[in-house]
């Protein structure tokens, strides 16, 4: 019996050695998209858990590393769900111009607070697109959706990050 | 031409949403700094997995059922 059956039927040792596999994978995955080592590596523990409770789910034959992902994507969009930030920044007039470096560090700080206001599922397609740079194939495998689907919800994060900061007065350089 | 001015003011600003965006996140470090298996360990004992309960009513309706009309069992076991 090869060690994804003998997991799938339950197996401790086998449990264990797809974990110390796959825990990197996993990790590297959420801290991407949370941003946050501490949080990442409750997510990733969350993960796994949550793998081996739903071991009877897997088949034997499949991708383990994209199914443990995925489990690992719905949960990070449950974390930023659930710390999305409540409160919005106040508006500025537009157009103003930001040169001095405290400011333009003020305004990174405030387009990271309007970015963690978008809706958990257009930010995580954002974060891995743009700021981590994936590949749409690789989000959407993770996400359980296609590929128009990821650069649909790419195109929505930017344009609901323009309004805002620009209903702020923030002009990013 | 209006419009032509502002596609390309839309398309220009999108692209220094993207770009502001990629300068305000920092990288992260994608290793962990320790090995998880203890906590996932850990998590499985003090969670250990359980059946539901309504799982286990379930059970006991279906006991029942098949206690008081024992020929649901034929049907039952013909889906399975």
């Amino acid at each position: 019996m090869d060690l994804l059956q003998r997991f799938a039927h339950g197996e401790i040792d086998a449990f264990e050695t797809l974990v110390r596999q796959f825990q990197g994978d996993i990790y590297a995955w959420t801290v991407r998209i949370v941003r946050d080592p501490g949080v990442a590596e409750d997510l990733t523990v969350e993960t796994l858990w949550r793998v081996y409770r739903a071991r009877h789910q897997f088949r034997p034959d499949g991708n383990f590393g994209a199914w443990a992902r995925r489990i690992a994507t719905n949960l990070a969009i449950d974390h930023l769900r659930s710390n999305r930030p409540e409160q919005s920044f106040p508006a500025e007039p537009a157009g103003v111009q930001q040169p001095d470096p405290l400011v333009q560090r003020e305004a990174r700080e405030r387009i990271q607070q309007a970015f963690r206001r978008l809706p958990a599922k257009l930010q995580v397609a954002a974060t891995l697109a743009l700021v981590e740079e994936l590949p749409y194939e690789e989000i959407a495998s993770a996400l359980g959706t296609s590929v128009g689907a990821v650069k649909l919800r790419v195109f929505r994060a930017v344009r609901i990050l323009r309004k805002r900061l620009s209903r702020a007065g923030i002009r990013p350089e | 031409m209006k419009e032509h001015e502002d596609k390309y003011m839309t398309e220009h600003d999108d692209r220094q949403i993207r770009d502001a965006l990629k300068q305000s996140f920092s990288p992260v470090k994608t290793e962990p700094r320790r090995d998880l298996w203890p906590d996932v360990l850990r998590k499985l004992d003090v969670c250990p997995v359980r059946v539901p309960w309504y799982d286990w009513v379930l059970v006991g309706l279906s006991a029942v059922m098949f206690l008081a009309f024992p020929r649901l069992v034929l049907v039952f076991a013909y889906h399975l």
